[in-house]
């Protein structure tokens, strides 16, 4: 079944600046797809369109078939949408228990139960949960961010390049992780520049250049495919 | 003990007094701007529009003062939403600076509307006058220390709704990243709407306290704004606890001023304090140098 439905998107920042010209692209329920293109592509423009930080000028976002583009962010997580942001993800000076128990705010009959559930999922969280997150490192607080964005049990996890910064140590377990909460059935729409380590646990996958689809398929064909591999892959 | 000595620890004692007095709308400057990320030096204005809504409980209708504290809270509370939504959210759109500069003509016409409604005369609370208490050489009004129990009490529940309820939480996550906080689900303009009226009610209740500790008169708020602009600096704008301590250094400060200087230019001494802060630590004693 589709989750979201991107359809004809157009999106910028500024009154004449076109960042997203017209994209589609669909992502059904208990998958994992991954986005990736060059810098400047468009690939968190979109994301922050379907979030609600941006307002798209033209073009449909549907999610679960009602339409969501333009509303406030707020208004976009009570749907079910979880978004995690490449940077500014944690409350820098709550400590970690607070920013996962604030992170619930949508279910605040459960933070406290949803807070245990993502320290039993990531057990470093508990030993640290009263320190400040301003005093985690990056790739500690990308896993704090994405369970934050766990905590309202979201029926969409959208992930923005999670593994930025990171060693590839610390991006290989972030990976597994996404990967073994998609196998408990959420499904994952993911922006990543680590486009390797992404197609190998995603099902699906985008390229976007310059605003505008430029190939599409299962992750598997496009990691195969030597012109992805050449433009996006380093191979 | 020694004369110099003695009226050293009474200095420190009055300025603990009179910082617990400017710590309350102190943290009412530094949540606001926590929050909402401008200036609002309406809080003077705000200050005298509790102390005369108290005023109005306690001696027109004959309330108990703490009965009339509340009072001071509420209407200070409710002044204060109302005049964030009329004067100073419409002005947003031009920049930050502008908002701080149309707080303070907001503060003149709070100001005026006290004067006009209840004259220039000094006025006081009806209060049983007390004796100072003894305190072996040192002497303490008991009007002044209530006023410090009360202001204590008051920071203490504000500490513990901040760090314990999810409403607190969810004020404190927006005063660190409020697109974040949109995300999550919780409303920044919700929030902070909530946050200018718990901030200017205790900006109301500090101006009660004041006018228990000294008298009621329109500019009220005003005879003390720089020293709580100065304890909001000094503390690190845009922290709460470091409002409480900057109203403390503040306090003693002006008392010890006295030492060097006449009491004339007392006031003079929070322009001394932001600027030796500004030179040495300029995020303030526990700022985060995000300001």
């Amino acid at each position: 079944m589709t989750a979201l439905e991107v359809e004809r998107v157009v999106a910028g920042y500024g009154a004449h600046d076109e960042i997203l010209k017209g994209v589609n692209l669909h992502v059904d329920g208990g998958e994992i797809v991954v986005i990736i293109g060059p810098n400047g592509a468009g690939k968190s423009t979109l994301l922050r369109s379907i979030a609600g930080l941006l307002r798209p000028r033209s073009g449909q976002i549907r999610f679960a078939g009602e339409p969501i583009g333009g509303l406030a962010p707020r208004a976009v997580s009570r749907r079910g949408i979880a978004y995690v942001p490449q940077e500014g993800n944690v409350f820098a000076s709550l400590s970690l228990q607070d920013n996962l128990e604030v992170s619930g705010w949508l279910d605040r009959a459960h933070w406290r139960a949803r807070a245990a559930e993502n320290i039993r999922r990531f057990p470093w969280l508990g030993a640290r949960r009263h320190l400040a997150a301003r005093s985690l490192s990056g790739g500690q607080r990308q896993t704090l961010a994405m369970a934050m964005g766990l905590m309202v049990h979201p029926s969409l996890l959208l992930l923005d390049e999670p593994s930025a910064g990171l060693s590839p140590k610390a991006a290989g377990e972030l990976f597994d992780a996404i990967a073994a909460i998609n196998a408990e059935g959420m499904t994952i729409l993911m922006v990543e520049q680590n486009a390797l380590e992404a197609l190998r646990i995603a099902g699906r996958a985008y390229v976007l250049v310059d605003g505008g689809n430029a190939r599409d398929g299962a992750a598997a064909q496009l990691a195969a495919d030597p012109q992805v591999r050449r433009l996006f892959l380093g191979a | 003990m020694p004369a110099s000595l003695t009226e050293l620890l009474q200095l420190v004692l009055n300025g603990f007094m009179a910082g617990s007095v400017l710590a309350l709308p102190a943290i009412g400057l530094t949540t606001i701007f926590a929050i909402r990320r401008y200036l609002n030096f309406s809080i003077a204005g705000h200050m005298s529009i509790g102390a005369y809504a108290g005023y109005v409980a306690n001696v027109s209708l004959g309330w108990s003062s703490s009965a009339a504290l509340v009072v001071a809270f509420l209407v200070a509370g409710v002044f204060g939403i109302v005049t964030d939504r009329l004067a100073l959210r419409p002005v947003l759109r031009f920049g930050l600076t502008l908002v701080a500069v149309a707080s303070i003509a907001l503060n003149l016409v709070l100001e005026n509307l006290v004067r006009f409604c209840f004259g220039n005369d000094i006025r006081s609370y009806d209060i049983a006058v007390a004796r100072d208490w003894s305190l072996g050489p040192l002497r303490i009004g008991p009007q002044s220390f209530a006023a410090l129990l009360i202001a204590a009490a008051i920071m203490l529940v504000l500490f513990l709704f901040l760090a314990l309820t999810p409403l607190g939480k969810a004020m404190r996550a927006v005063g660190d990243n409020p697109v974040l906080a949109d995300i999550k689900g919780i409303d920044p303009e919700r929030i902070g709407s909530i946050a200018t009226f718990t901030a200017m009610g205790l900006c109301g209740v500090g101006g009660m306290l004041l006018g228990l500790a000294t008298s009621l008169d329109p500019e009220l708020g005003f005879h003390v704004l720089l020293s709580v602009f100065a304890a909001a600096v000094v503390g690190g704008l845009g922290s709460i606890p470091g409002a409480v301590v900057g109203a403390m250094f503040i306090g003693v400060f002006e008392e010890l001023s006295l030492l060097a200087v006449q009491p004339s230019y007392r006031s003079v001494m929070g322009f001394v304090a932001i600027l030796l802060m500004l030179l040495l630590r300029p995020q303030g004693i526990l700022g985060s140098g995000r300001s």
